[in-house]
């Protein structure tokens, strides 16, 4: 089965839109100081990633910033994903704990993540101490609740089954709860990938120095909408490249993750 | 000599959260010998998984006691394994790593692993399969991997849960000869709940009938070894007359 599939009908609309945007511009109906013709993007992004043209106080700089804020979503998500495993399998398994735990983490996810930027940057101040907090606090959640569900719905005859083979306790759980959650809880993962990129931006605009979010505030500051849109199609490309290279960690340890499709 | 399983006047009531009382088993008594298939009957409700779990050490009687070869059953583990409806296979390994698994939670070194698990295999007509996963089997595939994760570890006791319940009538009759063939290899003392009375004269040695709500034994009829025909429909006539009266 080819790992990388192409379809070509999803190229028809963006190919199609992009040819718009090209006659909008060349035609003057689209000022270039809210949008910027097609070429002219591709020039700032090249000259962003390569210097080459030094068109903009950004030339060259694209390696740094994206490196800063892949950092702070790598440990952003990590933070997340150690609270979450654990936390969600806890109250998965455990009806007290779920008890006690459960009703408080559904009322703190019920603040929505932009609302915990006053109070983290009076917590935290401005950088990367409040940037950090809210990546982790938001990607938690998805974690937390796929694993809690995935823990709580492990088919009760595959832990009789294990039982009976003398799997128990932490074993039990390494050898039959674990990976008969996974599918699950990957989907948690990924979603929390998602979520972290999403508030790596929310985070950065705050002020910061460094990264591609603080590039698209100064920016904006500056009148260059180019390179606001340019760090966002940067931005877009490391999220999604970073989503298929956790999927790809998720099909190296699950490979039943790839045979799923094409079931009954 | 192994006495086999011994159930005496075990009972056991459920208490549900809208405080409805419900009576599973009441006092059932019966031995199951050893070596031998015992076939459990009865009606839907009549408390049989119940049974089955406390027999296999899931749950614990309110009353009575179970005990194995003269030794009272403590909580689950290998000497008792148990074969369901539904395969329960873990989706995640191949059927050679299903069958495997309790060989390696006994920490058996690898090339001992393989030998039992290639005979085992061969043994239920899988071999060729060893590196399918489970999704890719048929429901009697599946089934007979999941009597061959059971039976690789050499359990006493084998239950074995309305197993052939769901598969159609030609793959019900092939596993049943299977089972019995198993059975003269290995020897188990086999537990076998049915609701089918056809099934229990075909490969059980002893029928114990169970009545529903609260479960109680009707009856038990021991089956000799060959039977004519006129012998199988009094048993069978036995066999309704005691689901009648429950």
């Amino acid at each position: 089965m080819k790992r990388w599939k192409f379809d070509p009908l999803a190229l028809v609309l963006p190919a199609l839109m992009v040819v718009l945007w090209y006659f909008a511009s060349a035609s003057g109906l689209l000022p270039a100081y809210k949008l910027p013709s097609p070429g002219g993007l591709l020039r700032v992004l090249a000259d962003f990633a390569t210097g080459v043209l030094g068109i903009t106080p950004y030339s060259g700089t694209m390696l740094p910033h994206l490196l800063c804020s892949l950092r702070r979503v790598v440990c952003g998500f990590v933070i997340a994903t150690a609270c979450g495993l654990t936390l969600g399998f806890a109250t998965g398994l455990s009806p007290l704990l779920r008890r006690l735990f459960d009703p408080l983490i559904h009322v703190i996810r019920a603040v929505p993540g932009v609302g915990w930027l006053p109070v983290a940057i009076v917590w935290f101040g401005v950088g990367e101490g409040n940037t950090l907090f809210l990546i982790s606090l938001a990607a938690f959640f998805p974690i937390y609740v796929n694993t809690a569900h995935a823990a709580a719905t492990v088919p009760e005859q595959l832990i009789k089954a294990g039982k009976m083979m003398d799997a128990h306790g932490l074993t039990l759980f390494r050898t039959v709860i674990f990976p008969a959650s996974f599918p699950e809880v990957a989907v948690g993962l990924r979603l929390g990938l998602g979520v972290a990129w999403a508030y790596l931006v929310l985070g950065e605009v705050t002020g910061v120095a460094t990264g591609l979010g603080a590039v698209m505030n100064d920016g904006r500051m500056l009148g260059h909408v180019d390179i606001v849109l340019a760090a966002m199609i940067v931005i877009a490309a490391a999220g999604k490249l970073t989503d298929l290279l956790l999927l790809a960690a998720c099909r190296a340890y699950c490979p039943q993750m790839r045979k799923r499709r094409g079931r009954k | 000599m192994n006495r086999g399983l011994e159930i005496h006047a075990v009972s056991r009531t459920f208490y549900t959260e809208n405080g409805t009382v419900v009576p599973a088993l009441d006092g059932v008594s019966f031995d199951a010998p050893a070596g031998q298939i015992t076939a459990l009957l009865g009606p839907s409700g009549c408390g049989k998984s119940s049974l089955l779990n406390i027999i296999a050490g899931f749950d614990a009687p309110d009353a009575g006691e179970v005990r194995f070869a003269g030794v009272p059953m403590g909580r689950a583990d290998s000497h008792c394994s148990m074969v369901f409806q539904t395969p329960a296979l873990f989706a995640w390994l191949t059927v050679a790593q299903n069958v495997e698994f309790g060989l390696k939670r006994k920490k058996l070194p690898r090339t001992e692993r393989e030998k039992a698990v290639s005979g085992m295999l061969r043994l239920v007509g899988l071999d060729g399969f060893a590196l399918a996963y489970p999704d890719e089997l048929s429901g009697g595939m599946q089934q007979r991997a999941a009597l061959a994760r059971a039976l690789v570890l050499r359990p006493e006791l084998l239950l074995m849960d309305e197993p052939f319940a769901a598969l159609d009538a030609q793959m019900r009759e092939k596993m049943q000869d299977l089972l019995l063939e198993l059975q003269r290899t290995l020897g188990q003392t086999i537990l076998f709940v049915t609701h089918d009375i056809e099934e229990a004269l075909r490969i059980s040695s002893q029928v114990v009938v169970l009545s529903s709500r609260p479960g109680r034994v009707a009856d038990t009829i021991p089956l000799p070894p060959a039977m004519d025909d006129a012998a199988r429909t009094a048993c069978r006539a036995r066999i309704r007359a005691a689901l009648a009266e429950s």
